[in-house]
């Protein structure tokens, strides 16, 4: 009997997972979710990079300056600021999911990502005056 | 195809947890940022290092950033394999890599701000 009705069951096709996953319709939630997925690997992944970077730390004053000049250079001040955007991303869908999950969120969670974005956009350009404040007034200031 | 399996962990503990951490480290990320980017200063130099070292509760607030995160960043990522239903060998191995690569970097990461000096003849000491 269970076996029967298992069989009716469109079951996951585990081969075929990206495809599978494709193929779904996708709403704010699922792109959210997606989108969770990709900037908490990429974060990990960086926290793994941020401890590795700042090891010169125990080596003294001169390494850690050596080091640092290289992270100071414009390249690295816009990767930082990229980022940026996966921190944000992460943070404020992170309060999204928070609460949809326990402040009754379900009901009104696609203003909330719509929201998110918005508030999102704002901090990214205002993050990017702050970053890069001191370069701008260093180039056209006094 | 779901199979129950008979089971003291649902899961629902590390669900909570990773609410938890996930708000406290937004507060501290919060901080981070501030700290670090609202002057080049304070991020990219040595001895601002230092002088924030000084401070035993500031050395607690970064032992316990890194903590939570990589709590938070391995959960996560151990989160994404589990909706995967890997066969037993491979859940044991992930889960096994996940916990020696968090217990190794969180130990680095311990490691480098314990080795930052506490300057003996700061002011009056």
């Amino acid at each position: 009997m269970a076996e029967e009705i298992n069989k009716k069951i469109k079951t996951f096709e585990q081969q075929q997972w990206i495809k599978e996953n494709l193929s779904y319709k996708k709403d704010s939630g699922s792109w959210a979710w997606i989108y969770h997925r990709i900037s908490g690997i990429a974060l990990i992944g960086y926290l793994f990079l941020h401890v590795y970077s700042l090891s010169p730390l125990s080596q003294g004053k001169a390494a850690f300056q050596h080091k640092m000049e290289l992270y100071s250079t414009p390249f690295f001040m816009v990767l930082e600021w990229i980022l940026f955007i996966v921190v944000l991303f992460h943070s404020l869908n992170g309060i999204r999911i928070v609460l949809v999950d326990w402040a009754d969120g379900a009901k009104y969670h696609k203003q909330l990502y719509r929201f998110s974005w918005i508030i999102g956009i704002i901090l990214f350009f205002a993050m990017g005056f702050i970053m890069f404040s001191h370069e701008i007034l260093r180039v056209f200031g006094k | 195809m779901y199979k129950y399996q008979s089971s003291k962990n649902s899961g629902s503990k590390s669900w909570v947890l990773q609410r938890i951490t996930g708000l406290a480290l937004v507060v501290l990320m919060i901080g981070h940022y501030i700290l670090m980017h609202f002057h080049p200063e304070n991020g990219h130099t040595y001895d601002a290092v230092l002088i924030r070292m000084q401070f035993s509760w500031y050395r607690i607030i970064d032992l316990s950033f890194i903590t939570l995160g990589m709590y938070h960043g391995l959960n996560g990522i151990w989160g994404i394999f589990r909706d995967y239903n890997l066969k037993p060998w491979l859940k044991i191995s992930v889960v096994s890599i996940l916990i020696i690569l968090g217990l190794a970097f969180t130990a680095w990461g311990y490691n480098i701000i314990f080795s930052i000096p506490y300057i003996t003849n700061l002011a009056g000491k």
